[in-house]
């Protein structure tokens, strides 16, 4: 035989085939998997289990409880804490993003020291706990500086007796936002030095002088919660919100009255509201106002109208609304804190007081533990003892100073002559850049430690997960450098860890708290639920302070002779700029001009005209002591006297995600202390127009929703006394005949017989027994706040990648949901307005986009969902013509794939994807699923158990998180359902309902409690 | 029509003899300018396949889509070649149908371009899918995990008139070319001749073979006729179909097929201009041919322009606010460039051709034809994307700037219809000789072979 092919050679072939076969899948491959199963299991790990840790969130000072979701070992997603006295089970899109902090790819990944060459380069542990020995071991006390962030809890207390055994009292706390004005004046007026708690939901009028109590300050998500609660629509009734500020924030968004009074300015209209109270005898104040006397009549409404720009009439109404009903005013946002802000928060105080809000709607018994005591006065004072070279030691803890203070201040130069700079960061941050050795801390995932937000509120933080890097808790550092010190700072600690030394804190708590069980018993139940809290704690009786009324002048700032007012922000996603390292917090548009991954300059529309300045146009924005170059958004929501520039971006390290985005507006503002102490962000600056353009990485298509009826709004009277709306809708849906009806309907039946047909399926497992159920959402707009928690909920439930600013100038964001602002009015006298609305997949009962999919990649599933395949999907993009919503997003690259440019998840940022869901590929079409995966888990879970599903058991990412509550999902055919109940509220309509395309999702009309004219 | 069918002749009308040797010699060695023009055909289609290839490796993202225009470039000029394609079985079959005499010397011509325009439409959808290696999904056939395709989508439908079209117009050509094939293969050498004697199907010119064929050609050209009018309705509904306010309109289907023919009678004029001079097929191919196209040039073009306008009307007759706005942004919304281009070049400059001057003027007319085949480029760009980027969604609303991946696909497009066009032109006779030598009269005594 031998041409043929014989017994052997075929076999001989076969293999070699075979042989190659596998190497080439071996090829295919990008990097070999090693999957090793537990051999001894953990005992809390179960594969495809979720667990969940109760911890705590360091984002801001405000303190959230939290639940951190752990698939296999790793943390996938912070949840709020429903359980926790602050937050109430949500969190805010910064809360959500810490896990980006955990996981950032520019974490500090071993400790750190300068080389012979003076550049940073790893080291080992013991030898860097070496090195700061030494040093310490010869340095004086006076000579040691430790900065801090704030901290309340344990470590506070350890840092403190730790500085002590090492005879120094230089322990400086460094908050950027320190709201030094708003406890000046608690000082001033009530001799508190302490921010109290602002019950949002007990007032029925909310004032706020220039604060973003639903963005930055404080504690926002508990505010967001008791706004909702106090001032939405329900039942009739509403409460009225009037926000008094030049330019409308994010939080005036949601007033019913937003007042632009002249800059600076803001004290005088309060003291004209409490003139009007006390005048007409509103409220009935506490005795001692009667020292108030000659700065009241000082301020009589006529003699600050001029001034403040506000009419005689209006002050009155307010100040009578305002003492009408339970209220609360509020003041002393790092947005309104000019130099003479502490007039503001007197002014707003005394009007509280008058109003008889104190101890009612403001509590001094639940003080919030916000700044720690941070003054930008004491980090002045460090940085002039810095170049007096009187730091020997600088160590550095949960603090940028180098970035968040105005580069006048000269920080970072500062720096350069202290011998010994420490930095126990967990990213190369601006001041980390600077130091000589970087401790890095442990993630607050990966920690012991605990934090009190406020008075009688202890929360606890547990390691959720084994540290990502080669880091230590800073806790630990300290305690052994003092067991190395020995002496008199050695002999201070008995204990060898900082969890030991936290769970003596705990001990001396437990007995505090009058608990008598066995410590473990406590402990190991405070640590489920996430902390302990103490909140029945008598009220503190507040009077005026001796001083008050001593004085009847009043300052007001005022910018240089004609120029403009700059106001430089907090931004709401980014805070003071600790958040711009990560890419969710990024690309989370900002809520007011929808701007992403950058800086710009708002200027109003008649002032840019004057100035010939479009959108996008660069504009040097020149302060008397310094200029930034940014491009210009024009708004309509300032006055025409002022700017304004959210802080945040401008960064020179920080990582990848940070560094070298947009510009920091710190850069225009004086380093001189105010007089309270704090940091203006108040400015006079001119613009000159660069000639340069860019097109804005903005979210927004029209700001405007041309008269279309997208986000609807109604006012209170017209709730209240039904008649002829004053809404017009371009077109009102025409009735469906019959026959169309009959058609619809047996179509939606033939597509639930298909997909019934399909095993995978769960016919019936709804919330009602053997009925097919049908998810719905229901939105009150009435309740949005626009704060954008639930767009990165979805990020992080959906594994949804950020794409970076050229993409998102492209409309080429991913974000399933996005939240879109329209503006109304705003026109001549009309005032304006502007209304949110979150807008994902409709799940359309009849959806368009199905259809026309020539290969079923989105279908209909039985339980009325609009399925989209990912498998299946070849990428013709059809649907997404068809979409009326434009809900349905593309992936334009692989942003799953390492050797892509798009790539969206550097290692270890990977770690964050939940294993539930797919990661997408390149070249599909994704959207909102409603989060299939925990509607197919409750299923799961209810068919095992035999039951059905509760109404409230199965909630969406965007719904758990939702600060303001204002989204509802559920199963529409369950008679006792909240969705359906909202379903078929008065207020509810479907977007776009005249296409006849029946929406799964029911928006209930914002509600406006406008002011009686 | 008689007096069209006799070409305009200055001296004596060509002798079959004549016909044949002047049409042969048009397949004669190609000249280095042809070769140069090849060469610069096959350039930059390479750059356009590079292009192409680039894009499914990095992804659709370097097309200059901006959502919600999800339909840019591609599908643009997928239309505007399904368009092109139309004229050559309108051509070739429905004037053959007519009994039109002076669509002889052109239908070959019209045909071939008919055949690579569809080509070269069939390759957008591909590359304008996110995932081509999976395109094949679109074709229903069976597979063992039961996935079937959606009747329901207008896209599919695409894919089955597109197919239906190319097969149909690509026999027909095959067919047409047989009798001519065949004269040329006698006088061929070399590899030509073997290519000539397997096309030419063993033609012999018998009386039996001539009626068959006859018969057979009348049959195919009332086949191909009806894909005329459905190809074009079923790629007018891809967006008639849809809800997009711009799209969702009745008036989508004829007005696409009228379009279609215009634009692939401009491109017939297009092509016939320069070919004519270069191949010296003057005596062929005469002002009167010209005049005839462009009068149904001008037919269409009024059509058109008269969709142009009930299309406004109806926006505002409708009351629909959506469409309102919707035309209201296409006129004078940021596109409006776009918008006015399609109008100018295909709503007013061809009543130009309304003056014989101007219809009987070649230069003129190759000018004009260059401006309408633009114009139609925008139409089908305005149609697709000012409606998309325009939609209800005002939040949403965006501007779409193809990118230079579009362009060089697109320019690649061409030189791929050009380089079938080139090996076409000088390999196979580009006027037919056959159906030349029918309308001239009978040779006289003593002249009839050579």
């Amino acid at each position: 035989m031998p041409d043929g092919l014989d017994r052997r050679r075929f076999l001989k072939v076969l293999g070699v085939g075979g042989a190659g076969t596998a190497a080439l899948a071996g090829c295919s491959s990008d990097q070999v998997e090693k999957l090793i199963p537990y051999l001894i299991p953990p005992t809390d790990q179960i594969p495809g289990l979720a667990t969940y840790y109760a911890s705590t969130c360091r984002e801001c000072p405000a303190g959230c409880g939290t639940h951190v979701r752990v698939r296999e070992g790793r943390a996938v997603k912070i949840e709020g804490n429903p359980g926790h006295p602050v937050n109430q089970g949500r969190l805010c899109a910064r809360g959500q993003a810490a896990l980006q902090g955990l996981y950032n790819p520019d974490r500090v990944r071993s400790p750190m020291a300068r080389d012979g060459d003076g550049q940073l380069s790893p080291i080992a542990w013991d030898e860097a706990i070496d090195r700061l020995t030494e040093r310490l071991g010869q340095v004086s006390g006076g000579a040691l500086w430790f900065v801090t962030g704030n901290e309340s809890g344990s470590f506070a207390r350890l840092v403190s007796d730790w500085m002590s055994g090492l005879r120094s009292t230089q322990h400086v706390v460094f908050e950027p936002f320190g709201y030094e004005a708003l406890r000046q004046a608690n000082r001033d007026v009530f001799g508190i030095d302490a921010i109290p708690q602002y019950d949002f939901a007990a007032a029925h009028t909310v004032m706020s002088f220039g604060t973003d109590f639903l963005e930055t300050w404080l504690s926002p998500v508990e505010h967001a919660r008791g706004f909702s609660e106090g001032h939405a629509f329900h039942d009739g009734r509403m409460g009225r919100y009037v926000h008094v500020e030049p330019r409308m924030s994010m939080t005036a968004m949601s007033a019913d009255e937003w007042i632009a009074p002249v800059p600076g300015t803001e004290a005088l209209l309060a003291l004209a509201m409490a003139h009007v109270i006390v005048r007409d005898g509103l409220a009935v104040a506490p005795r001692d106002i009667r020292r108030l006397s000659g700065l009241l009549d000082a301020h009589a409404p006529d003699s600050v109208a001029q001034r403040t720009g506000v009419a005689v009439g209006t002050i009155d109404r307010i100040a009578g609304e305002f003492a009408a009903e339970s209220s609360v005013a509020v003041a002393g946002g790092m947005g309104g804190q000019h130099a003479e802000a502490h007039a503001t928060a007197v002014a707003v105080n005394l009007l509280n007081y008058v109003a008889g809000n104190i101890g009612r709607t403001i509590s001094f018994g639940r003080a919030l533990n916000a700044t720690g005591g941070s003054t930008y006065g004491a980090a002045r004072r460090l940085a002039d003892a810095m170049r007096a070279g009187e730091v020997e030691v600088l160590l550095v803890h949960g603090a940028n100073p180098a970035y968040a203070t105005p580069p006048g201040l000269g920080f970072e130069q500062a720096m350069g002559n202290v011998g010994l700079k420490v930095s126990f960061s967990r990213f190369l941050d601006e001041t980390a850049m600077q130091a000589d050795l970087i401790l890095p801390d442990h993630d607050p995932l990966e920690q012991w430690n605990d934090y009190e937000p406020r008075a009688s509120v202890y929360s606890l933080m547990q390691p959720v997960m084994r540290p990502v890097f080669d880091t230590r808790q800073t806790g630990d550092v300290l305690l052994q450098i003092a067991q190395r010190l020995g002496g008199r700072v050695g002999s201070r600690f008995t204990v060898e860890t900082y969890r030991d030394y936290l769970q003596q804190q705990w001990q001396a708590l437990q007995r505090r708290l009058g608990d008598r069980r066995p410590f473990d018993m406590f402990w190991s139940e405070v640590l489920q639920q996430g902390g302990v809290s103490d909140d029945g704690g008598a009220e503190r009786q507040v009077r005026l302070a001796p001083t008050v009324g001593a004085t009847r002048d009043v300052p007001t700032w005022s910018p240089a002779d004609g120029q403009l007012t700059l106001i430089a922000y907090p931004s709401s996603a980014l805070y003071d700029g600790r958040g711009a390292n990560r890419p969710w917090l990024q690309e989370l548009p900002d809520p007011v001009t929808t701007i992403t991954w950058s800086t710009w300059v708002e200027i109003h529309p008649e002032t840019a005209a004057e100035l010939g300045i479009a959108e996008g146009d660069h504009v040097e924005v020149t302060s008397p002591v310094g200029s930034v170059t940014v491009p210009a958004y024009v708004y309509a929501g300032l006055r025409r006297d002022v700017v304004a520039m959210p802080l945040g971006q401008g960064h020179t390290a920080f990582g990848r995600y940070a560094e070298g985005r947009g510009a920091n507006p710190l850069t225009l503002l004086s380093s001189e202390p105010t007089a309270f102490g704090g940091l203006a962000h108040y400015t006079s600056v001119t613009l000159r127009k660069t000639g340069q353009h860019e097109r804005l990485p903005k979210t927004e298509g029209s700001k405007r929703q041309m008269g279309r009826g997208i986000a609807q709004a109604a006012t209170l009277e017209e709730l209240t006394h039904p008649g002829e709306s004053h809404e017009e809708h371009a077109a009102h849906a025409a009735p469906v005949p019959q026959h169309i009806e009959d058609v619809l309907h047996e179509w939606q039946e033939a597509q639930y017989r298909e997909t019934e047909r399909g095993n995978y399926a769960l016919p019936y497992t709804g919330t009602v027994d053997g009925e097919r159920p049908r998810w719905a959402m229901a939105i009150d707009l009435s309740k949005c706040t626009g704060c954008g928690a639930c767009v990165t909920a979805c990020h992080a439930e959906n594994n949804i990648p950020t794409v970076g600013p050229d993409l998102v100038r492209r409309g080429r964001e991913m974000s399933w949901l996005r939240i879109e602002r329209y503006f109304e009015g705003g026109r001549g006298d009309e005032p304006l307005e502007a209304r949110f609305l979150p807008m994902m997949c409709q799940h359309c009962g009849n959806a368009p986009c199905e259809p026309v999919c020539p290969v079923f990649a989105a279908y209909h599933t039985a339980d009325g969902l609009n399925a989209q395949v990912y498998n299946r999907c070849v990428g013709t993009r059809y649907c997404s013509n068809n979409c009326p919503y434009k809900v349905r997003y593309f992936n334009w690259f692989d942003f799953q794939e390492e050797a892509d440019a798009a790539f969206a998840f550097p290692d270890p940022l990977h770690w964050q994807l939940n294993p539930d869901v797919t990661v997408r590929s390149k070249g599909v079409m994704e959207k909102c699923t409603f989060c299939v995966q925990r509607i197919r888990d409750a299923q799961n879970q209810a068919k095992l158990s035999g039951t059905t599903i509760g109404d409230g058991d199965l909630m969406t990412a965007c719904q758990q998180t939702c600060p303001a509550d204002a989204i509802v999902f559920g199963d529409v055919k369950n008679p006792d359902a909240q969705v359906r109940g909202l379903a078929e509220d008065d207020r509810g309509y479907h977007v776009l309902e005249d296409l006849n395309v029946r929406p799964a999702v029911t928006y209930l009309k914002k509600v406006r409690n406008a002011a009686e004219a | 029509m008689a007096t069209i069918a006799k070409p305009e002749a200055p001296r004596a009308p060509p002798t079959y003899a004549e016909i044949t040797r002047d049409i042969s010699a048009t397949l004669g060695n190609p000249s280095r300018g042809y070769y140069i023009l090849l060469g610069g055909v096959l350039l930059v289609l390479a750059c356009g396949v590079g292009a192409l290839l680039y894009q499914v490796r990095v992804g659709m993202g370097v097309a200059g889509y901006t959502p919600p225009v999800m339909w840019g470039v591609y599908i643009t000029t997928f239309v505007f070649w399904v368009g092109i394609a139309h004229c050559g079985t309108l051509i070739s079959a429905i004037l053959y149908l007519f009994r039109s005499a002076w669509r002889t010397a052109v239908y070959r011509t019209a045909e071939a371009m008919t055949v690579f325009a569809v080509m070269t439409a069939g390759l957008f959808p591909l590359i304008h899918v996110g995932r081509i290696w999976y395109a094949y999904w679109l074709i229903p056939y069976p597979n063992q995990r039961q996935l079937w395709v959606n009747f329901k989508s207008p896209l599919l439908w695409d894919v089955f008139a597109v197919t239906t079209y190319l097969i149909v117009s690509t026999t027909f050509l095959i067919v047409g070319l047989i009798p001519d094939v065949a004269s040329v293969r006698d006088v061929a050498t070399g590899w030509r001749k073997k290519l000539y004697r397997i096309t030419a199907l063993g033609w012999r010119g018998t009386d039996q073979q001539w009626r068959h064929y006859l018969r057979g050609y009348l049959y195919l050209a009332a086949f191909a006729t009806p894909l005329v009018l459905s190809v074009h309705s079923v790629v007018s509904w891809d967006f008639a179909m849809s809800i997009v306010p711009g799209w969702h309109t009745t008036i989508f289907a004829p007005y696409f097929v009228a379009g279609a023919i215009y634009s692939g009678l401009a491109m017939v004029i297009t092509l016939l201009v320069p070919l004519r001079k270069v191949f010296r097929v003057e005596r062929y191919i005469t002002v009167e041919h010209f005049d005839n196209l462009a009068k149904l040039i001008l037919l269409t073009g009024l059509i058109v322009g008269y969709a142009y306008l009930i299309e406004f009307f109806m926006a505002w007759y409708s009351g629909n606010a959506f469409e309102r706005a919707s035309f209201w942004n296409r006129a004078f919304g940021d596109y409006w460039w776009a918008s006015w281009t399609m109008l100018i070049c295909n709503g007013f400059l061809p009543y130009l051709l309304f003056f014989p001057k101007i219809r009987r003027n070649i230069p003129a007319l190759f000018l004009l034809s260059l401006f309408i085949n633009l114009g139609m480029w925008f139409e089908r760009f305005v149609i697709i994307v000012v409606s998309l980027s325009f939609e209800y969604e005002p939040f949403a609303m965006g501007h779409y700037t193809p990118s230079w991946v579009e362009w060089t696909i697109l320019a690649g497009s061409f030189a791929w219809f050009f380089m079938w066009f080139l090996l076409f032109a000088k390999n196979f006779p580009t006027v037919s000789i056959t159906e030349v030598k029918e309308i001239i009269p009978m040779p006289r005594k003593g002249k009839a072979h050579t």
